[in-house]
């Protein structure tokens, strides 16, 4: 059937809504309660549109499209309404956006600034209603603030299906809130304040942190498991902020969970930012050679066992995988961070972010791989070791200790602690590189904030290691792209590299400055 | 590449020196009486005995004004570092813990080494919490690092304010 948006016709399908419709042709309608991965209620009416289907005017996201149907989104009547919408739904805002966490990617915000820009016409006192009340261990309600979009209250009863959150009370008096005796301290609850359009809902662990506008982003992978959900990694001074979720519907959809989403502090505490030689800092250049010695005098090279981390990036297991080779080293322990919780929507009880690579590039070069357990039986003399983030194994962690250890680690832990050579490298997060998820998508992940202190890619040092050690035929590549261009050909999994990533997904702040440009 | 400059030709007078140095000392001499019997033509100022008379929109050193209960009005809001052209400003924010404040500055410091004295910060608070109306100039320091001043000293300067805090209906 044919519909005609703003004077330019399309084709659409029957249940297509005009909202769909619209932005297939790129006319912008504005939203507050509409989300793609949730059912439309049309209870914001921020998107009525005027048609001749219709003496009043129809919500766009809700109301399906018409053979012959004629919207329009710009006409006076549609302009007019939306200015009256958003009086409505400002009445009773308290406008506290200096305070409020939302302000920069604030919906309403934007909203009110290209469609009402009027002041307040209000003259009795505003409802007050609860502020700053924590309803759940991650997130905190500002109920002043809601607009009841009830975008939170749908996301829990659809998408994680906990059914925590109700709206209370009749008209203006009504907000959101839990019931009686409940929080919402569901895996999934900082979705809802991803998806609050306004700063009703906020994380606690964000909270008051850095103004939205300060931040930087960067499309990367969460390291908290193997599901390899998108996200954006946020990042100001220096240092990560947060994680946001980016939409990928073949992995994560709009969606990611609680425990990934604070997965960044795992790499903030204890950061090892130098090389140390017996636990003096020493030049990064210094400590290789050093660690070269120490490999080497520990004679028979197949005796030195090599620990992965499971936090490597592909490019860095190709790198390790021809250290591994060239230099004669015994085969790979692999370890890794403990089994944990598995739900049906995106935990995965494997929390290694790219086992699958990891095993794959071990595989396809022919290394032999064993559990990391097997190590303390296994009568090595020596153990160049990867990650910090290895389940502690008492056993292992004692017969480890007893070897000449060569530590490649981002942060410091039981198992770098007492290392004989510790390289500090970089984490995922100041890397780019590629990971293979346990449904097996090989996803890239972009560079975020700078590299800490003289801290070193992995494959970087795998290839500045190798010539140490005194191989010198093999050029170090320049990127870790060209690590698999030269060295990755032989594993099947890396035949086809997924693009270079675009830029991150902006903030509405970042968007709005574009569309003005 | 450089370039010729016509330097003047001095005359024989001019050359010998003599006559020059003598209206030099001319000058500093009527200078010098000058000021000794006629102290009313002097230009200097005795700062800070004596103070000039400043503009009434003068912009001095910045200070934090307080509120009745003697915190600073500051909400931490960074509107001043963003509003900064040369980011001279530093905040950190901390949770009150009280729903009518929420927010507060843990630390506010600004380095008077690097700001321009543009006043911007105190046209964007929408606290009246920074004022640059203090009339007092930047003090010189020793170091370096004593160019940040924090909130402590800016507050020692503050004042209350009679701007109502969150809106006249509340």
């Amino acid at each position: 059937m044919k519909v005609t948006i703003d004077g330019r016709e399309l084709e659409v399908e029957n249940g297509t809504t005009i909202l769909q419709a619209a932005q297939k042709l790129g006319v912008d309608i504005p939203t507050f309660c509409y989300h793609p991965g949730l059912s439309a209620p049309a209870n914001c009416r921020m998107c009525l549109v005027n048609t001749n289907k219709a003496p009043k005017l129809l919500p766009a996201c809700y109301a399906t499209c018409m053979d012959g149907m004629e919207v329009k989104t710009n006409d006076e009547k549609t302009l007019r309404t939306r200015k009256s919408t958003l009086e409505f739904i400002l009445l009773h805002h308290p406008v506290d956006c200096p305070i409020c966490d939302q302000a920069g990617e604030c919906v309403l915000q934007d909203n009110y600034f290209a469609h009402s820009a009027q002041p307040s016409r209000n003259f009795t006192r505003k409802n007050h209603k609860p502020k700053a009340t924590p309803i759940g261990n991650n997130v905190i309600l500002d109920a002043e603030r809601c607009i009841v979009c009830t975008r939170c209250v749908r996301f829990c009863d659809e998408v994680s299906k906990t059914n925590e959150l109700q709206v209370v009370n009749r008209g203006e008096r009504s907000f959101v809130t839990t019931f009686p005796g409940r929080a919402l301290d569901n895996d999934y609850a900082t979705n809802t304040v991803d998806i609050c359009p306004v700063g009703a809902l906020t994380s606690r662990d964000f909270r008051f942190k850095m103004r939205v506008w300060f931040l930087k982003s960067a499309s990367s992978i969460c390291s908290g498991c193997s599901k390899g959900c998108n996200i954006t990694v946020d990042h100001g001074g220096g240092n990560t902020q947060r994680y946001r979720p980016r939409e990928n519907q073949a992995v994560n959809r709009w969606w990611m969970c609680d425990p990934g989403r604070l997965s960044y502090k795992q790499f903030q505490d204890n950061r090892l930012t130098d090389a140390q030689i017996d636990g003096v800092v020493h030049p990064v250049r210094e400590a290789l050679s050093a660690a070269a010695r120490r490999l080497r005098s520990a004679g028979d090279p197949s005796k030195v066992a090599v620990v992965p981390s499971l936090l490597m990036s592909n490019e860095d297991a190709v790198a390790l995988a021809v250290l591994t080779k060239r230099a004669g080293f015994g085969g790979w322990y692999v370890g890794g961070r403990a089994a944990g919780k598995e739900d049906a929507l995106l935990q995965k009880a494997d929390k290694n972010p790219n086992r699958a690579g990891v095993m794959a590039v071990a595989k396809a070069f022919g290394i032999e791989t064993n559990p990391l357990t097997a190590l303390a039986t296994a009568g090595a003399s020596a153990t160049l070791w990867f990650g910090h983030e290895h389940a502690v194994d008492p056993k292992v962690l004692a017969a480890v200790q007893q070897l000449s250890r060569v530590v490649v680690a981002s942060n410091a832990s039981e198992w770098t602690a007492g290392a004989s050579v510790s390289l500090p490298s970089r984490t995922f997060e100041e890397c780019s590189g590629t990971w293979i998820s346990v449904d097996g998508h090989l996803q890239r992940f972009a560079a975020g904030p700078e590299a800490k202190g003289a801290s070193v890619a992995i494959w970087d040092l795998c290839f500045r290691l190798l010539r140490s050690l005194g191989v010198m035929d093999v050029m170090p590549p320049a990127s870790p792209d060209q690590v698999v261009a030269e060295h990755g050909q032989a594993v099947p999994e890396l035949a086809s590299m997924p693009p270079a990533l675009p830029p991150a997904p902006g903030r509405p702040d970042q968007l709005r400055k574009a569309r003005a440009a | 590449m450089g370039y010729k400059v016509a330097r003047p030709e001095l005359n024989i007078f001019e050359k010998s020196y003599v006559p020059e140095i003598l209206k030099g000392v001319g000058v500093s001499s009527r200078h010098f009486f000058r000021n000794i019997f006629g102290k009313k033509d002097i230009v200097t100022v005795e700062y800070p005995e004596v103070k000039p008379d400043y503009a009434s929109r003068y912009r001095g050193h910045h200070r934090l004004m307080a509120r009745e209960d003697g915190t600073a009005r500051c909400v931490a809001c960074m509107l001043c570092s963003t509003a900064c052209p040369a980011h001279c400003i530093t905040i950190e924010a901390g949770d009150y813990g009280d729903t009518d404040v929420e927010k507060y500055p843990v630390k506010f410091e600004i380095d008077l080494l690097v700001c321009v004295y543009c006043g911007m910060c105190e046209e964007a608070c929408p606290c009246d919490a920074i004022r640059m109306d203090s009339g007092i100039h930047t003090p010189s320091q020793m170091y370096r690092k004593d160019g940040r001043v924090g909130k402590v000293d800016l507050m020692a300067l503050g004042d209350l304010s009679i701007a109502k805090q969150g809106g006249e209906l509340s």
